[in-house]
């Protein structure tokens, strides 16, 4: 009895000990929260997800002090709803801002200036190498207000098993005479003449619209989608061509299913996962994924076709700008955080975990063994695009809506019965007027 | 004993609630409209510019005219349609009329997207099990949606499909408060089976209707996911609604002012439809 | 029964039988294809011709879904669903009951300001962002209260409606009884008002569940911690940046629908008899 009642004397002390030390180790810690938002969640098995996730692991275990908690949100709501916070006095420290609305959030002083933060203390070459085309969209009134993350890059998504079988090799589809050809050999119809797989599959629904091949040939002939001032250039001979082009894939040569005026972007991916398009318009963050449904050796992607002798046509880049909330009141930490997301180390992280494009062309030419893979020659061909053929919508006006916009010309080409000039005037006549120019 | 304080504390709570939730951000909204919306944040006043904007927009009467289409046929549609299966399940044996509960109740019980992404996968994608199906037996492809009537029908059977449930549990309740005698008694007096349906258990059914009317009508007006999902509002804006005009102007094109002036006119365009056919029906309040 | 008349019958019956098979088929199948969906791997997803059951069934999607910690989101949701539900019970009873027995000024519009307010909380998603900003102004986002306030004033409206006529069905001789022998205002509603209208009042909190458990768009937009997130955003966070991910996405609507049915299984019966007894009596 008596010795019962002291060791339960002792577990009680024990315990209090425990308690107080467990206490004090808190209060010694005296945690930093540091908030953001992203549409990535690191509780989630993604590889992006997973990258994000040892990112925050080891930057946390290098800064005790520093609390990193992800708040994920709904991608499409996520940089309006981040505008709203920061005019009305309570965004995150840290936030994700989607390509088409940097404009909005640079003009608004919702991201603070890094330079001061942390990027001045970088070294001269390490600024150098990521002076590409994402930089001078976070350039804004002498200073860097974003890093941009998840670089995207628009070209062919193809099958390579489909391709060699055909005996096409990818590379030769420099021009559009030649990627058409290749487009109906890879159409196949059965008995029945129902096609039971496409050449080229393209979308062109409102919903989730991606820029589609019309805009590249725009690109190459005009270089650029809008005048200086905002407006559309669109309603010319090049444009009307081009989207001529991009309905004949569907009226002229039979290699996009005329089901097209009705898909979305996410369609083109599981018509492809399903083994019924050869190549398609695609993005190339999404390739691991079709790698994971259709065997890693089987996909491909490709910079668009050129035009007047060129080998190649720019395409659209995009990505997400990450940037620090200019009101934040742990701006310091961050920084810092983002410093190390956006660093070197973190860098090798998103490429080998996430299968992410690398920012720093320094880790390209360092990970010769990793890009040597065939499954991830395709992160060397969107790098090779982004250096040469890329073009990234302007922060000085807004253009949202532009896709969209895009996308119905050619609904109205191909069930409205629409002249293309006709369905440009339209386009760029409504795109105009919804952005007050 | 029924004194005027007793009557507001017992109302009080509610209108508090109401008040706070959704008619302050309403006119907050109000006075958001009414100023000019620059990177999200609300700027200098500008009076009617927003609206102004919204009424020069050439398209705005077909997308009207489409929303009066798709949500007065699909409200027609469904109360009928919900009133045949209600009357077929009123009929059947407790368990079975159970079962059916569950089955029809499924759409409705679905998040609105989930719900139209699988009927669009399972009926209309043609990698779906449907399409594959009905290609195997008939041959041939089904693509209704890449022409503006195919659409807009389709658009209407799946608002249709998605809250058919909700009208028949309601409706079916209604059925049961029906006492079995007014029917014998018709039946009795030689009355065929439809007119004992239309002259006895529909009027009947006159409250369950207008409840059920009326949040049909707001459910389909309001709808963004439906279309946005099953279309994109195309082709050619065969499927662009009121709401999907809202939401595009909010989040494609980032037009906060014209987007809330629209959300606005909306709210008093729908609060002006119930309060009509409230009146219209002769509920007494 | 004349031969007319029996014919008649029996198109009838033949219609209703044809309409609720091709109901199975239109409800079933997405239904039965989400779970199957749910059930698959990675390759099996878009298998062409569709895979129906020759395919290795796994649990991982699942697996998947219950690492992003869904299972403590549902109980996040049951959570706002419970504090809806009984606020809403709590302010439309009595509410019901004055707009129905009480004559006071103003009763007429005061009660169609309520009806008014049904298109305001159904619409609700078109003032998102004015809403969110107004709600930031007031320092509400992101606590443990935004979510059922706002939930409880969506259903409150509806439920008002319900309650009313069930209070109507009430005999006027009962509730006066008790006023006579002396009963206080709360005692009059509890011992008298709800045994009575009991049913109505379970109709009306299903509706009211339902409606709340499968909320989207302020649960994605008022609160940010992952720990106070309702379900139905987390179910859309499968539809993500890089692409739906079919598998988690049908696994988690999987599960999110499985209270509802459960809801309607326990209180199926209930709830069929709550809207006889009262409101929608014809």
């Amino acid at each position: 009895m008596k010795r019962t009642m002291k060791t339960m004397q002792r577990l009680a002390v024990a315990g209090l000990l425990a308690a107080s030390t467990q206490l004090s180790a808190v209060a010694a810690q005296a945690e930093t929260t540091v908030r953001m938002w992203t549409f990535l969640n690191p509780e989630g098995t993604s590889p992006r997800e997973l990258a994000l996730n040892q990112i925050i692991e080891n930057f946390e275990a290098a800064n005790p002090e520093i609390d990193v908690v992800v708040e994920p949100q709904v991608w499409d709501q996520m940089t309006p709803k981040f505008l709203a916070a920061h005019g009305a006095g309570n965004a995150p420290d840290i936030i994700w801002v989607v390509t088409d609305l940097l404009g909005e959030a640079l003009g608004s002083g919702a991201l603070a200036d890094l330079n001061p933060l942390f990027l001045d203390s970088w070294p001269e070459e390490a600024i150098k190498e990521r002076q590409d085309g994402y930089w001078e969209r976070c350039a804004w009134e002498g200073g860097v207000h974003c890093l941009f993350h998840s670089r995207n890059y628009y070209g062919v998504i193809y099958r390579k098993d489909f391709l060699s079988e055909a005996g096409i090799d990818p590379a030769s589809l420099t021009d559009w005479p030649t990627f058409i050809e290749a487009g109906k050999k890879l159409t196949i119809r059965d008995d029945s003449g129902n096609v039971s797989r496409w050449g080229f599959g393209q979308q062109f629904s409102e919903d989730r619209a991606d820029a589609q091949m019309m805009t590249s040939v725009m690109l190459s002939r005009q270089g650029d989608l809008f005048h200086e001032d905002g407006r559309a250039m669109w309603a010319n001979p090049i444009g009307a061509e081009a989207l001529k082009l991009q309905t004949e894939m569907v009226t002229e040569h039979e290699i996009t299913p005329p089901q097209a005026v009705t898909w979305s972007a996410e369609d083109l991916y599981e018509q492809f996962a399903a083994g019924r398009l050869a190549m398609f318009t695609g993005a190339v963050v999404r390739v691991s994924t079709m790698q994971a449904k259709v065997g890693k050796e089987n996909v491909g992607f490709m910079i668009w076709p050129g035009v007047d002798g060129k080998p190649h046509s720019p395409a659209v880049m995009a990505g997400w700008a990450v940037g620090v909330w200019s009101g934040s009141k742990q701006i310091d930490e961050a920084a810092k955080f983002l410093e190390y997301m956006a660093g070197p180390e973190a860098d090798k992280l998103w490429i080998e975990v996430g299968g992410q494009i690398p920012a720093s062309a320094k880790n390209m030419s360092e990970m010769t063994d990793f890009f040597a893979k065939p499954e991830n020659q395709y992160i060397v061909e969107a790098a090779k695009g982004i250096a040469n053929y890329g073009w990234i919508s302007p922060v000085k006006f807004a253009v949202g809506g532009y896709r969209q916009a895009l996308n119905k010309a050619a609904q109205n080409v191909l069930s409205g019965g629409m002249d293309p000039m006709e369905a440009l005037e339209e386009a760029e006549k409504r795109f105009n007027q919804q952005n007050r120019r | 004993m029924k004194s005027n304080t007793a009557a507001f504390t017992s109302v009080a709570p509610a209108f508090v609630l109401t008040g706070f939730v959704l008619f302050s951000p309403v006119v907050y909204a109000i006075w958001f409209s009414l100023h000019d919306i620059r990177y999200g944040a609300v700027g200098p006043f500008d009076g009617g510019a927003n609206y102004l904007r919204l009424f020069q927009d050439y398209t705005l009467p077909g997308t009207m005219l489409r929303t009066v289409i798709h949500t007065g046929a699909s409200v027609v549609i469904t109360v009928a349609i919900a009133l045949a299966i209600s009357v077929g399940i009123d009929r059947m044996k407790p368990r079975a009329a159970m079962i059916a509960k569950m089955i029809v109740i499924l759409p409705w019980i679905t998040s609105a997207v989930v719900a139209t992404l699988l009927f669009r996968w399972v009926f209309i994608n043609d990698i779906g099990v449907a399409s594959y199906a009905v290609g195997t037996l008939v041959g041939g492809e089904f693509t209704p949606m890449t022409n503006s009537t195919g659409a807009m029908g389709l658009l209407i059977f799946v608002s249709v499909w998605k809250r058919l449930g909700y009208a028949v549990i309601v409706l079916l309740a209604g059925l049961k408060s029906i006492p079995n005698e007014c029917i014998e008694a018709a039946h009795v007096d030689g009355a065929t089976p439809w007119q004992v349906f239309r002259l006895v258990t529909l009027p009947l059914l006159k409250t369950p209707m207008l409840l059920v009317v009326v949040v049909l009508m707001l459910a389909n007006i309001n709808t963004v996911e439906t279309p946005l999902v099953l279309t994109g509002g195309g082709p050619n804006d065969a499927t662009r609604i009121l709401a999907l005009e809202v939401y595009e102007r909010a989040f494609a094109i980032f037009d906060l002012g014209s987007a809330t002036a629209l959300a606005l006119v909306m709210f008093a365009a729908n609060i002006f439809m119930v309060l009509a056919y409230v009146r219209l029906t002769g509920w007494k309040a | 029964m004349s031969a007319r008349r029996r014919a008649a019958k029996v198109s009838t019956q033949t219609l209703v039988v044809a309409l609720v098979i091709l109901l199975v088929v239109l409800n079933g199948l997405p239904f039965v294809w989400g779970v199957l969906t749910s059930l698959k791997s990675e390759q099996d997803l878009f298998r062409f011709p569709p895979a129906f059951f020759d395919f290795a069934p796994t649990l991982d999607n699942y697996h998947r879904v219950a690492a992003t910690g869904f299972f403590g989101n549902m109980l996040t949701s049951f959570i706002y669903c419970v504090v809806a539900v009984i606020t809403v019970v709590v302010v439309g009873l009595p509410a019901a009951y004055a707009f129905d027995r009480y004559s006071f000024p103003l009763r007429r519009p005061l009660f169609l300001l309520i009806i008014a307010s049904i298109p305001l909380s159904i619409g609700a998603a078109a003032l998102l962002i004015p809403t969110y900003i107004y709600f930031v102004r007031l320092g509400l986002t992101n606590t443990p209260y935004v979510l059922p306030l706002i939930y409880a004033a969506h259903q409150l409206p509806m439920t008002i409606w319900i309650l009313k006529g069930a209070v109507e069905s009430i005999p006027h001789e009962l509730d006066e009884a008790a006023i006579v022998d002396g009963i206080s205002r709360v005692g009059l509603l509890w011992r008298i008002v709800l045994p009575l209208s009991r049913p109505a009042l379970a109709a009306a909190s299903i509706l009211a569940f339902v409606g709340t458990w499968n909320e989207f768009v302020a649960g994605s937009v008022m609160v940010d911690s992952p720990q106070l997130k309702p379900i139905q955003p987390l179910v859309y966070g499968f539809i993500g940046f890089f692409g739906r991910e079919w598998g988690p996405l049908t696994a988690s609507a999987t599960l999110a629908m499985l209270p509802i049915l459960f809801i309607f299984i326990l209180f199926g019966r209930q709830f069929v008899a709550g809207l006889t007894k009262g409101a929608v009596k014809g």
